[in-house]
């Protein structure tokens, strides 16, 4: 975490908001932006024994292949099983994407939701999370439209607030996907660590969302802001969202996984935390 | 570029930003005392300050240049050719680039370079550490893939702070490619702060806990030793390095110690685990020691050299075997983990059900052998339904495994012959081997266990314990012992004979009759026996002697029958056993005192004929009455 300050490489968008200072030798960057108050109304901390599924009055379990990989190709077969996706025992929920065999999928792994459970709109979206990492390996912090069964996709809108590509652990993207902006093209922005990577340690990936806005933080640095007048189709974010977290296995987004590519990998969830503006 | 690392800032897609970024690498020159110097550059543009280069052993000594046109970034670049298969140059490329004065090398996490190849080739080793001395500190990675296109490639530091006087740059060695030689070249080679590297896991052992039973004067050493990152670009990259790196420790040191490269003494009795950590982090793997304290040797064998073919013992020189330990698939669980304690070198399998030692090239002729010998030990207690069976496969006439001529008996072993935490030495006689028919071309032993997990071998070899006998006696029969006195002597070399015998009268025999020398001995042979008489040279009185000794010998004889004869004729037969041979010392020969009595109703007064019947070929020697 104290190397973010120290290392920052990011990308501001709208400048005119901030003074970025980058002064000369060990001086970091500072961003200052209005205070805002936050009152938490939902989180997972994920406290409990190992070994423990996530809990089931907070978490629903995506299972299977979806349809098509989960319209991106991808390659695993997401399960309930604790090998899959469990508390460690140490305050964290860990997803974890195997090799193996498994109902005719080469690797396995898990995709949590808290749809049709918890699904808010507006507020502080947040979680603390160690990613995984490697060729082929796709972690992901998101949400979707609440309504995505009724109005489909891309119009119930899409929000990645995070989201790796394993051959480039240390860039995170924060996404927006909507009618006219999905899938290769949606409103993205890169943040990268100088000179670390977002597997060597915890990091909080956060949007602050208002009607018609949603800014993406890390660690506390927003590196992205977007209006309901920057997207090039109607802005589908105005209504609720639930929340996922999920390692894909390949799929369109990041490719295959090599020789190179580690496995297990894990991701290490610390807390999801949801706050709203008071 | 080169200073990049010493600024915190850097770009990104970003359309406008401001960014100050003023050098200030300064201060740390100034203000630290003297050390080495810390300059992480190899090879930019040329040669950096006080960089060497030598080739090494074998290789094309010219293989590296330095090249002006193939860059990847400024004006020159390190061309390597490697040369074909056959060069009368050099089998391959190969070669250290080092310092005179070491660098300070702590505040780097890897080595990286540019990189492209005329082809598309897998390097076989690039790396660190090595300045043609005892390279403490080499690291290098193998197999790097490299194509047309320049490739960055980064070879992770295990342990920066190790490298406080490096004086190894960067070395390669590579040959041909599919006997075809080519060229790479590398540029841009320097040391660098990556944060982007992560160290991900080291492993001695190969990251497994190995189990060992240990005794005291046994030494293991650690290997097995690897240590994975991740690179940028999220790829795992193990790399190869010294035992230099990693810190070894032991649980107890009064069982086992262990030094600074990994080796391993076993110094008493107990259990005790050797680990290792590299910069602090635990490495995975383990050798978990059970030391049994001092080591019971197997009993030194005694069998006279010559008459034993040894497959496995320090007391003999070992015939060719192809391997103890045959390793058969799928079926056989047993592993082998040999020791050696004082220069006592003694197999040890684990995991046993069974295993299977060869002797294919050449095959074992065992036919002048009778036994088969070999000491075992059972660790720990013996099981209930301990079983412990050899098999013995003679290969046949054919030699070769196979081919419908195998022969093979199974010899079962169990308790009370069996026994636990003791040597045991098993004597198989071949005779009690019904089953193989012949021995002639021993090509397996084989050991099938039941309710044995685990047992130490040693001393496995034929011997001949003298009942096996070559067909003509390589030595005389022994000397008499009997004082000439109380000798009355008809054949030997040690006493006054009677004169005039007739050793070869014609009864109608077809037996053949010679008198031979055995090692300067006069020897009488009978060859084609079925009877033979012998006419003394006077009616003889005998009846004050007690006893016919005689000294005879035979490796094929099945029946064999002496006579004495009186006028009348009168005569009685006594049996003589055959084939001769039993007993260690008297090399074949069996000395035999017929008790004159034996021969009654013959008249001892009056003795003229000996008779002999029989088969074979039999050599006599020492034929005298005696008191």
């Amino acid at each position: 975490m104290n190397t973010l300050n120290k290392n920052i490489l990011s990308t501001l968008l709208l400048s005119t908001l901030f003074i970025m200072v980058l002064s000369s030798c060990e001086k970091d960057s500072v961003q200052t932006l209005p205070q805002r108050d936050w009152q938490l109304v939902w989180s997972d901390e994920f406290n409990g024994n190992a070994g423990v599924l996530p809990d089931a009055a907070k978490w629903k379990f995506d299972i299977g292949t979806g349809n098509s990989g989960w319209g991106n190709q991808e390659l695993q077969f997401y399960t309930n099983r604790s090998e899959n996706v469990s508390l460690d025992g140490s305050g964290n929920l860990v997803i974890t994407a195997l090799k193996e065999s498994y109902s005719g999928s080469a690797f396995t792994s898990a995709r949590i939701k808290t749809q049709g459970l918890f699904s808010p709109t507006y507020g502080k979206i947040e979680a603390r999370i160690k990613t995984p990492f490697g060729p082929g390996i796709w972690p992901a912090f998101w949400m979707l439209g609440a309504n995505v069964e009724t109005a489909g996709w891309p119009a119930c809108g899409e929000i990645d607030i995070m989201e790796i590509k394993g051959h480039q652990p240390h860039i995170t993207y924060g996404s927006l996907h909507g009618p006219g902006y999905s899938g290769g093209n949606p409103i993205t922005k890169a943040y990268g660590l100088q000179n670390s990577r977002f597997d060597a340690d915890f990091h909080v990936f956060g949007i602050e969302w208002s009607e018609n806005q949603i800014d993406f933080f890390v660690d506390g640095y927003l590196y992205n802001r977007v209006f309901s007048t920057d997207t090039p189709g109607a802005w589908a974010f105005n209504h609720s969202f639930f929340l996922i977290l999920n390692i894909a296995v390949g799929g369109n987004f990041v490719g295959f996984p090599t020789d190179g590519t580690a496995f297990p990998q894990k991701m290490y969830i610390d807390y999801v935390r949801v706050y709203k503006a008071i | 570029m080169k200073n990049i690392f010493t600024n915190k800032i850097l770009i990104s897609a970003l359309s406008f930003s401001l960014f100050l970024a003023a050098g200030c690498q300064k201060e740390m020159d100034e203000l630290k005392p003297a050390e080495f110097p810390k300059n992480p550059e190899v090879f930019i543009d040329d040669f950096s300050s006080g960089l060497n280069y030598a080739a090494f052993g074998n290789s094309d000594v010219m293989a590296f240049q330095v090249d002006n046109k193939e860059t990847y970034s400024g004006t020159k670049s390190m061309r390597f050719e490697v040369p074909d298969y056959g060069s009368p140059a050099g089998a391959y490329a190969g070669g250290a680039f080092f310092t005179s004065v070491g660098r300070n090398l702590k505040g780097y996490t890897a080595l990286t370079f540019w990189i492209k190849a005329s082809q598309a080739a897998n390097i076989d080793v690039l790396g660190f550490g090595n300045y043609l001395g005892d390279n403490m500190y080499e690291v290098s990675v193998s197999g790097v893939a490299v194509n047309t296109n320049w490739k960055k490639v980064v070879i992770p530091i295990p342990d920066p702070s190790k490298l406080s006087a490096e004086r190894g740059m960067f070395f390669y060695s590579e040959g041909p490619e599919n006997g075809k030689g080519y060229t790479f070249w590398i540029d841009e080679v320097k040391f660098e702060n990556l944060g982007t590297v992560t160290f991900q896991s080291a492993s001695i052992l190969n990251g497994e806990t190995r189990n060992i039973v240990s005794f005291v004067g046994l030494n293991q050493t650690i290997d097995g030793l690897k240590a994975t990152f991740s690179l940028p670009n999220g790829i795992i990259q193990d790399v190869n390095l010294t035992p230099h790196y990693f810190t070894f420790s032991s649980t107890s040191q009064t069982v086992a110690t262990v030094n600074n490269v990994g080796k391993v003494s076993t110094v008493g009795a107990g259990a005790a685990q050797i680990k290792a950590t590299l910069g602090g982090k635990n490495a995975l793997g383990a050798l978990s020691i059970n030391s049994l304290g001092v080591f019971s040797p197997a009993p030194t064998p005694t069998v006279n050299p010559s008459k034993v073919i040894s497959l496995f013992s320090d007391a003999y020189t070992n015939v060719p075997v192809d391997y103890y330990n045959g390793y058969w698939a799928p079926y056989q669980t047993t592993g082998s983990a040999d020791f050696v304690v004082n220069n006592d070198h003694v197999l040890n399998y684990t995991n046993f059900n069974f295993v299977g030692m060869q002797t294919s090239a050449p095959t074992v002729d065992a036919k002048s052998m009778s036994h088969l010998h070999m000491d075992i030990y059972i660790p720990g207690t013996l099981q209930a339904g301990a079983k412990f069976n050899i098999q013995i496969l003679d290969f046949g006439a054919n030699g070769t495994y196979g081919g419908g001529d195998d022969v093979m008996h199974e010899t079962s072993v169990s308790a009370p012959t069996l026994k636990g935490q003791e040597w045991v030495r098993l004597d198989l006689p071949f005779s009690s081997m019904t089953n193989l028919t012949t021995r002639s071309h021993i090509g397996q032993i084989i050991f099938i266990g039941t309710n044995i997990s685990n047992f130490y071998a040693d001393n496995i070899y034929f011997y001949n314990d003298g009942s096996i006998i070559p067909a003509v006696p390589e030595s005389a029969a022994p000397a008499p012992s009997h004082s000439a006195a109380s000798v009355f002597s008809i054949f030997s070399d040690a006493y006054n004979n009677l004169t005039g015998t007739d050793f070869n009268p014609y009864w109608g025999q077809n037996t053949v009759v010679s008198q031979i020398p055995i090692s300067g001995n006069n020897t009488l042979k009978y060859a084609n026996l079925n009877y033979q008489g012998t006419q003394l040279g006077a009616n003889i009185d005998v009846s004050t002697y007690a006893y016919l000794h005689i000294d005879y010998y035979s490796a094929n004889s099945s029946l064999l029958k002496i006579f004495m004869i009186s006028p009348g004729p009168v005569e009685v037969a006594y049996s003589l056993p055959v084939p001769t041979g039993i007993g260690t010392n008297t090399n074949g020969w069996k000395s035999i005192d017929i008790p004159l009595s034996s021969f009654a109703p013959v008249n001892l007064g009056s003795i003229f004929q000996f008779k002999i019947e029989g088969n074979g070929d039999i050599y006599f020697d020492n034929i005298y009455f005696r008191k």
